[in-house]
């Protein structure tokens, strides 16, 4: 009887323990059969929701039968996710799919492999050089490897454009819009003719991001030194945008808020500019505006927002064959294969002349935007983000809402930014 | 005393698994984050020593102390809307007059196992600025619109509001706990010395649930305190327009695990500690009255 008690105690124990230790991922499709008759090395393999197309991680199994491929899909806040793990020191992935933070991976670069010591190097040609740059460390070494990118354009309405007595036509636009400035005339001619309906973009955080998207010189130099206070690039970006905002050409709309959403789809907003996957986020926020929107080269140049990187973490045993995967997963077939199916727009040059960028799209008024992108994608300049990017970005961007928000004193703001930022640095 | 254990050892085993799990999760992070509101850390690098540091940034911080003072508004303009609600709700809750009492307890008490991140998702499309259900009404009315989610005072009534929404209900349930266990005899005695209604409530009810009010005083200023998921999915990590929501739990969770200050992080969280112990404290004076 008594050990029965025991039994008991100690299974229900082992339950409650058990419950804490489950399966990290939300959804998990490893291949459970085919038993070892030779060994299978295994790659654990995580990316998010929409990253790397499912289809063509079913297909690696068969391309590499060697390796049996455990792809996790991590939901939720990614980024936290692979830092505890890293933190952890257990418990990681052989492969990891990384987004445009990975900047601030760089000073544990350690933990990644060099991919270059793995040959990366013979591919280096298949990939937009910028690209491929921004994956090396200040310290040369290549953590990341590209996926996707997120060249900028130009979205508007060419019915409120045409309204407005502006030209519609994408190549027109493209033509006459050509720096911020006409962006900001054709601004002021939207707002005399279509008054107070329509503005001519969505917020004034938008406008900085996307300046700052299209130049070399940010808040870093690759030796760490901050430059923000003095990089003009910075100061006419932020000038820029205050401007917009005097001129009363913004419709306040923070993105990824249903406010955007309302006003996309009932032409507040009539014109943004923004990367590719805004094309996705458009088209599922305005059905109601289906046809009317066009997509032209953005004004002050062509730029690049967000995107995707993967990388082979330094605790993997298999890094070759992790390699091989990583590769065949983005060599420029699949990509152009990734971006019919599911929009990630290629980082490899080679595929832009595929027919299939020409598909016209409907949500745009048949236009193939898919030329414009893979135009813009090609001019992307090089520049440098550093790790603290991210924070410093976060610092700037929140004092240039509350100028648009809350009237606050552009000139005042200026000066306690960079004070704030002084402040930031030194901790 | 070990030989006592022993002899109970069945006991202590089944009330282990507390004990345990609580020391993992429980006692083994706290001590942690006191060792690491003393280093700097990314997150994933190595720890260096950083002394007094974090704390020394701390008290100089003003986004910080922003945060603080965002978060004892907030309390303000919930909390005391929110137990004067309560204590209603449950008065009438208790009234003899009220029909189909358990399905008004169970609908009042509905609000506080909702998902808050729901909540919040509400929340923003009533005060959102330009299509928002509240500036419809006002619109409707004739009134001019509010930006609510733009002005300091209308993100931190709208973060209120939904704290009021889902805790009103379960301060009532308390309070009927407490008004329940008042003995009759003393309304009784009361009564046959003539006294109105009013006079029993503020000479018996109120000072009989005095224990009562304290504690839930004392529970929602620790809830108050530790105000998160509201403000960070009606606004943002970054508190939304001039950082008006940043809540001090907020600023923890942003500089820990948004800008990788995970010391930092630490060294908010005991500031925070400190500054709930004393307001509990303070709370605790006030509400015990002279005594």
């Amino acid at each position: 009887m008594k050990t029965v008690r025991w039994l008991v105690l100690c299974l229900a124990f082992l339950t409650m323990i058990s419950g804490c230790s489950g399966p990290l991922s939300s959804e998990s499709h490893s291949s459970e059969s085919n038993l070892p008759n030779h060994k299978k090395i295994t790659l654990t393999l995580w990316y998010w929701n929409r990253s790397i197309d499912d289809e063509l991680l079913t297909r690696a199994e068969k391309q590499f039968p060697d390796i049996e491929l455990n792809t996790q899909k991590i939901g939720g806040d990614f980024k936290a996710k692979l830092k505890t793990t890293l933190a952890a020191h257990s418990g990681e992935p052989d492969i990891v799919a990384l987004n445009d933070w990975m900047v601030e991976l760089f000073p544990s670069a350690d933990r990644f492999y060099d991919l270059r010591t793995l040959g990366a190097d013979q591919f280096k040609d298949q990939y937009l050089e910028w690209k491929w740059n921004q994956g090396i460390t200040p310290d040369d070494k290549m953590i990341a490897f590209p996926m996707d990118t997120g060249p900028t354009a130009l979205f508007y309405r060419s019915d409120l454009f045409e309204q407005a007595g502006l030209p519609s036509d994408p190549a027109k636009v493209s033509a006459t819009i050509r720096t911020w400035d006409d962006y900001m005339t054709a601004g002021e001619q939207l707002r005399q003719k279509v008054g107070s309906r329509s503005f001519l973009a969505d917020n004034i955080v938008n406008v900085y991001n996307q300046m700052l998207a299209q130049n070399t010189d940010l808040y870093f130099k690759p030796d760490g030194s901050y430059i923000g206070n003095q990089s003009p690039h910075i100061r006419l970006g932020w000038q820029t945008a205050v401007a917009f905002h005097k001129k009363h050409l913004l419709a306040n709309a923070d993105g990824w808020t249903p406010e955007w959403n309302a006003s996309v789809n009932n032409g507040k907003v009539a014109s943004f500019v923004g990367a590719i996957w805004m094309k996705q986020v458009l088209t599922e926020a305005a059905p109601d505006t289906a046809g009317k929107w066009r997509v032209a080269r953005a004004p002050g140049g062509d730029g690049n927002l967000g995107g995707s990187f993967i990388s082979i973490l330094k605790s993997s045993k298999h890094p070759k064959e992790a390699f091989e995967v990583l590769t065949w997963l983005q060599n420029p077939e699949h990509q152009l294969e990734a971006y019919q199916k599911i929009g990630l727009f290629p980082s490899t040059p080679g595929v832009y002349d595929d027919p299939a960028m020409e598909i016209p799209e409907p949500f745009f008024g048949g236009q193939a935007t898919g030329l414009i992108f893979a135009a813009s994608a090609r001019n992307v300049k090089s520049s440098y983000f550093g790790e603290r990017y991210p924070v410093i970005h976060g610092i700037v961007t929140r004092r240039l809402a509350n100028v648009a928000k809350q009237d606050a004193d552009p000139d005042a703001l200026w000066t306690e930014t960079q004070d704030r930022i002084e402040r930031e640095l030194q901790r | 005393m070990l030989r006592e254990i022993w002899k109970h050892r069945a006991v202590y085993a089944a009330i282990s698994p507390f004990y345990l799990l609580f020391g993992i999760f429980g006692l083994f992070p706290i001590g942690f984050s006191l060792y690491l509101a003393f280093h700097k850390w990314d997150g994933i690098g190595d720890m260096t020593y950083n002394g007094w540091g974090n704390f020394r940034y701390l008290v100089t911080d003003n986004e910080f102390w922003q945060a603080v003072g965002n978060t004892f508004a907030i309390w303000v303009y919930s909390t005391i809307p929110m137990l004067f609600f309560a204590l209603i709700i449950a008065f009438l809750l208790y009234a003899p007059f009220v029909k189909m009492r358990t399905l008004w307890r169970v609908g009042f008490f509905l609000p506080n196992v909702t998902s808050i991140v729901a909540v919040a998702i509400i929340f923003g499309a009533l005060f959102a600025n330009n299509f928002g259900f509240l500036n419809y009404l006002l619109q409707l009315l004739g009134l001019p619109t509010i930006q609510w989610l733009n002005v300091p005072w209308g993100i931190q009534i709208a973060i209120s509001s939904m704290v009021v929404w889902r805790w009103t209900g379960y301060n009532a349930i308390i309070y009927l706990a407490g008004l329940q266990s008042i003995p009759h005899v003393l309304y009784e005695a009361a009564k046959m010395d003539g006294a109105t209604g009013a006079q029993a409530f503020f000479r018996i009810t109120i000072p009989m649930l005095r224990p009562v009010i304290l504690f839930t005083v004392i529970t929602s200023t620790i809830g108050g305190m530790q105000l998160f998921t509201e403000p960070q999915v009606l606004v943002g990590n970054d508190g939304g327009a001039g950082a008006s929501g940043m809540t001090i739990v907020l600023y923890l969770y942003r500089e820990s695990f948004v800008n990788n200050y995970f010391g930092y992080g630490a060294a908010v969280g005991w500031g925070m500690f400190l500054i709930i112990a004393l307001f509990s404290i303070v709370n605790w004076k006030l509400v015990q009255g002279k005594k």
